[in-house]
């Protein structure tokens, strides 16, 4: 048996790590549980002792302004997301697949919107489309401008797994009689599907809760972050508090989906490697 | 040349990659039932060859006929021609069967078509009971019988074979030998095998094109390539040789005496050389034949006869190689059975081979 003082010293660490653990986790998820809990309550400055209530979420749902923010929102997402993936895995393969002397010059500029602030993002192309193009803001300018940030990002995840793809694989589809855009979708993008749906996901998100960038394109029209931000001047609303609870839950919700597809294998999210 | 039809006919095919000129005016063709193989070093571009052949390089010159039709210009999913490949490219999302059936589908066969090819490939090939298994769930032997069936199931013109075999362990490959060429023999499909490993294409073709440089050094039935070597590169890139260089004494009815080391030996004449001239004789080990001093010895015209000492003898299994110390100070090697001699490491022996064994080239420096 060792020393009494030896015992002590491994359990005053193990205890030491459990408590810094702990701390970090209090720290990372304490604001986000406090956010739920508040949301529910009918005091939000001060919600003790806890008195429950759905107010909130009927201020939401009868507010039209949020409903109307949440749509346009999943529209500058969705279309954002959609139009970066499919520039970025196209411009990804066109770089891969044909050797060229510009190759890195042509990298730097599909990587280049990562070095740009979003809020430059947002009123330079507002000031191109007003001054050069004539058009005012709409929601296809705010796709399209999110589409740029979301572009690169798709672009890094994309050729991180199609760096490693063997482009054998479409010679031998070919040889088989299978034609170019045949190729793609019975072999090279079954492989690298996990890469194109993370970059979707990504650039989704990216737009989806972008201020910046949408605010300059948009102008009048609401979109989540734009009301939050917005609100935030009249002092924090108990409907910011249900927004970002149900935010929270969808998250949540498709996290807790993906787990159980993948635990039952009816889905699987990842490379079969030979 | 094979015997029928002719299934493919390649004329001046020539393809440069920026200052290499990887394959250069290639004429060939190959007969409805044959087998040959393209034998080189790596870098000889019998790769590149291959995928010319199938479409998935465009050559700058020449023209490709498969079955009859001029498919030069055709992208490969137009060809009708089947491949394995040496990193077997299965694809790795998709089933044994719906790896086999991947042709057939592309070519829009009818679901009874695809179980009946299914069925005649897997029975073929020996993969019954694997259909529903992945690519990573096999071994590398199935791995390339899977992709052999891919290759097979569609009743290609032609089957391109690209090292298939690089990637198995020995016994497997000698297994693996046997059965591509039985296939062939059995379907009638020319096989272009490529692959760098002499005893492959030995044991497999019937005909081998030696190649190098982009060019065919020879193209000749497989015994002929072993035995008659066009040029010392094929002398040297087949079998084994002991390499001696020497120089031309003189020069008359077919055969060529050499003054090798202060030695004099006369060996078959394969070109038109002056004397003086610079020489490399090649002659097989097998050829070399040894045998204790003062045994009776046969018609002393027909042999080079050297004296020399027995070093070491390496043993191989069937049969073991002899490491002779010629009294002129270089060394040779023989290789024979075991059986055959009762000499020893250390013992003087006499070394000697018919005059008729070998090759001579001019030795280019």
């Amino acid at each position: 048996m060792t020393t009494y003082g030896a015992v002590s010293g491994v359990e005053y660490r193990k205890w030491l790590m459990a408590v810094a653990l702990g701390l970090l986790y209090i720290f990372l998820y304490a604001p986000i549980a406090y956010v739920i809990y508040a949301s529910f309550s009918e005091d939000i400055v001060w919600p003790f002792p806890p008195s429950l209530t759905l107010q909130a979420y009927a201020n939401v749902f009868n507010d039209s302004l949020y409903g109307d923010a949440l749509i346009n929102s999943l529209k500058i997402g969705v279309g954002s997301g959609v139009l970066s993936t499919l520039i970025a895995t196209a411009a990804v393969i066109g770089l891969l697949r044909y050797p060229s002397r510009y190759r890195t010059a042509l990298f730097i500029v599909f990587l280049s919107p990562l070095f740009v602030a979003e809020l430059l993002i947002g009123i330079s192309s507002l000031a191109f489309n007003a001054r050069i193009l004539g058009l005012s803001g709409n929601i296809f300018s705010a796709i399209a401008a999110n589409a740029v940030e979301g572009v690169a990002f798709s672009f890094l995840i994309i050729l991180s797994q199609l760096v490693r793809y063997d482009w054998q694989m479409d010679d031998a589809a070919m040889v088989f009689g299978a034609k170019p855009l045949r190729c793609f979708w019975e072999v090279t993008l079954p492989t690298i599907w996990p890469s194109v749906f993370g970059a979707f996901l990504i650039s989704f998100i990216l737009a989806f809760n972008n201020l910046e960038i949408s605010f300059y394109n948009l102008g009048a029209i609401p979109t989540l972050p734009s009301v939050a931000w917005g609100s935030l001047r009249f002092g924090l609303g108990p409907e910011l508090f249900a927004i970002a609870a149900m935010t929270n839950a969808l998250v949540f919700t498709i996290f807790a989906l993906m787990y159980v597809l993948m635990r039952t294998g009816i889905v699987k999210f990842g490379y079969r490697g030979t | 040349m094979g015997e029928g039809p002719v299934s493919l006919s390649l004329r001046g095919i020539s393809k440069r990659f920026g200052q290499v000129k990887a394959v250069d005016g290639i004429d060939l063709s190959v007969g409805q039932d044959e087998f040959l193989s393209l034998l080189g070093p790596s870098g000889s571009g019998k790769t590149t060859l291959l995928r010319i052949i199938a479409g998935l390089e465009l050559p700058d010159r020449g023209t490709v006929v498969v079955g009859g039709q001029d498919v030069t210009r055709q992208p490969p999913y137009r060809r009708k021609i089947g491949m394995v490949f040496q990193n077997f490219l299965l694809f790795p999302h998709k089933t044994v069967a719906e790896n086999i059936i991947f042709p057939l589908r592309m070519q829009r066969a009818s679901r009874e078509e695809c179980v009946e090819r299914l069925g005649w490939a897997l029975n073929l090939l020996k993969l019954k009971g694997l259909e529903a298994r992945y690519p990573n769930q096999l071994s590398g032997g199935q791995q390339q019988r899977v992709s052999l069936a891919r290759g097979l199931i569609s009743r290609p013109t032609l089957l391109l074979l690209d090292e298939p075999l690089a990637n198995l362990d020995r016994e497997l490959r000698a297994e693996m030998e046997v059965e591509i060429r039985r296939y062939q023999k059995e379907l009638r499909i020319p096989f272009i095998y490529v692959t760098h490993n002499q005893e492959e294409a030995l044991t497999m073709s019937d005909r081998i094109a030696v190649m190098r440089n982009g060019v065919f050094e020879q193209i000749a039935p497989r015994v002929e390539v072993y035995q008659k070597p066009a040029t010392a590169f094929v002398a040297s890139f087949v079998g084994q040789s002991n390499h001696l260089l020497g120089k031309v004494m003189q020069c008359a009815a077919g055969q060529l005496v050499i003054d090798w080391k202060g030695r004099e030996l006369t060996v078959p004449c394969n070109e038109t050389l002056g004397a003086g001239e610079a020489v490399r004789f090649m002659i097989k080990h097998e050829d070399v034949q040894l045998r204790a001093m003062g045994r009776a010895s046969r018609d002393q015209a027909a042999f080079n006869r050297l004296k020399g000492k027995l070093r070491d003898i390496i043993f191989k299994g069937q049969t073991a190689n002899f490491i002779l110390e010629i009294d002129n100070g270089c060394e040779l090697i023989a290789s024979g059975s075991l059986r055959d001699t009762d000499v020893r490491a250390g013992d003087s022996v006499l070394v000697e081979w018919p005059q008729t064994a070998g090759v001579c080239f001019r030795d280019k420096p």
